[in-house]
């Protein structure tokens, strides 16, 4: 299990979780699936829905958003790989939250962004009796093959 | 035949199919008729007590089913079902040496109003409580905040939970003080008593066991769909019991 990731996609990523602080920023990653080989192409930042106080440290991307992703991930001739979401001066691993609310098979990658500042990045996957998360690797690769 | 769409996280259970062709007159009917076809499904769809997990939605011809029938909504052979994922995650954490600290402080002002008879004590610890559900926080927290926490008396107790259950209890044990005190300024001293001694009961329950009752109302209300109790309980938690997850 892996996950690659252009150094500029990656980078995007962490400029929006600090963006989003001191709340949370998320979103989706698109890209191609080839076996057990995950490449995030593109990302598309969502907005937050949520309303109330707790959007400081949750996010909640509503159907119709996700279904407009998916629209525009066909439409690059890509797949939804999983979600990127920051976690407000939190470390990068996933919360029970995240483990309540997760789908199978998508790549969870967690940001944490402390005072401000994104201090990495890791990766999740929810086992299939959803029990727990699993690390994936980050692999960061200079040039996607096309 | 129904024709059943499948997001791109599921899709590895249906052979790699994005959509499946489903039978039934309902959509729990058609559900039904999913899972049975592709049982790796249903873990990922229902949750132990078999009810929809909270972030699968269906829409119905691009019509979310919640606001038609639910799952007892009617589907004909041309219908278009869809299943659409919520996307949600984050940490929430509630600080329970807050919640506690205000518990300890609404106890022991209640008692002492009892004691020395004193109904506008009442009136205050009501009125704290009501500003602390607006502003979001426990009333009597700030004595935590500015006092115990900074001290070192009391250590922060960081726990993955939801804060809105705790603030409808608040809310509500300020509405049934509020009543009290009203009730002893006109005279009806026994109700009256009695109202306060009420919400003395309930925090002790939440502050030596655990239970918030407040809370498990509030789940409850939930379950019954009533708008606004949106958050589901902690998992594996009784519905009020304190959650064991630490942060």
């Amino acid at each position: 299990m892996r996950l690659q990731i252009l150094p500029a996609v990656l980078e995007r990523i962490h400029s929006q979780g600090e963006a989003a602080y001191p709340e949370e920023g998320a979103g989706l990653m698109l890209g191609e699936i080839s076996q057990d080989q995950r490449q995030v192409m593109e990302i598309l930042t969502l907005p937050n829905v949520r309303e109330d106080t707790a959007r400081h440290n949750r996010y909640l991307l509503s159907p119709e958003d996700y279904l407009k992703s998916e629209a525009e991930a066909d439409s690059l001739g890509l797949d939804v790989l999983g979600v990127f979401h920051s976690h407000p001066d939190h470390p990068n691993q996933p919360s029970e939250f995240d483990r309540q609310w997760a789908w199978p098979n998508f790549s969870y990658l967690i940001t944490s962004v402390m005072m401000g500042k994104a201090h990495g990045s890791r990766s999740w996957r929810l086992t299939e009796d959803r029990a727990n998360f699993i690390e994936e690797e980050i692999e960061i690769v200079e040039q996607t093959k096309d | 035949m129904t024709t059943l769409k499948i997001p791109s996280p599921l899709r590895t259970y249906t052979d790699g199919q994005a959509s499946v062709q489903v039978q039934g007159e309902t959509v729990a009917d058609a559900l039904e008729s999913l899972v049975e076809q592709h049982p790796d499904l249903r873990q990922h769809l229902f949750n132990g007590q078999g009810e929809l997990r909270p972030f699968v939605n269906l829409y119905l011809n691009s019509e979310d089913i919640r606001h038609l029938q639910k799952l007892a909504t009617p589907i004909q052979d041309e219908d278009r079902l869809m299943i659409v994922p919520s996307i949600a995650g984050g940490s929430s954490l509630v600080d329970h040496s807050a919640i506690r600290t205000n518990q300890a402080l609404i106890i022991s002002l209640s008692v002492i109003a009892f004691i020395l008879n004193l109904p506008w004590l009442v009136l205050l610890v009501a009125l704290v409580m009501a500003v602390g559900t607006a502003l979001k926080l426990p009333g009597f927290g700030f004595v935590y905040r500015w006092l115990l926490k900074p001290l070192k008396l009391i250590r922060p107790d960081l726990l993955e939970d939801n804060p809105e259950p705790h603030r409808f209890a608040q809310g509500f044990g300020a509405v049934v003080l509020a009543i009290g005190a009203i009730t002893l300024f006109a005279g009806a001293s026994i109700v009256g008593w009695g109202l306060v001694w009420l919400v003395i009961l309930l925090a002790a329950l939440n502050l030596l066991v655990g239970f918030c009752v407040g809370c498990a109302v509030y789940y409850w209300l939930g379950r019954l769909e009533v708008p606004g109790f949106v958050q589901p309980p902690p998992e594996d938690t009784l519905p009020g019991m304190r959650p064991k997850a630490k942060a």
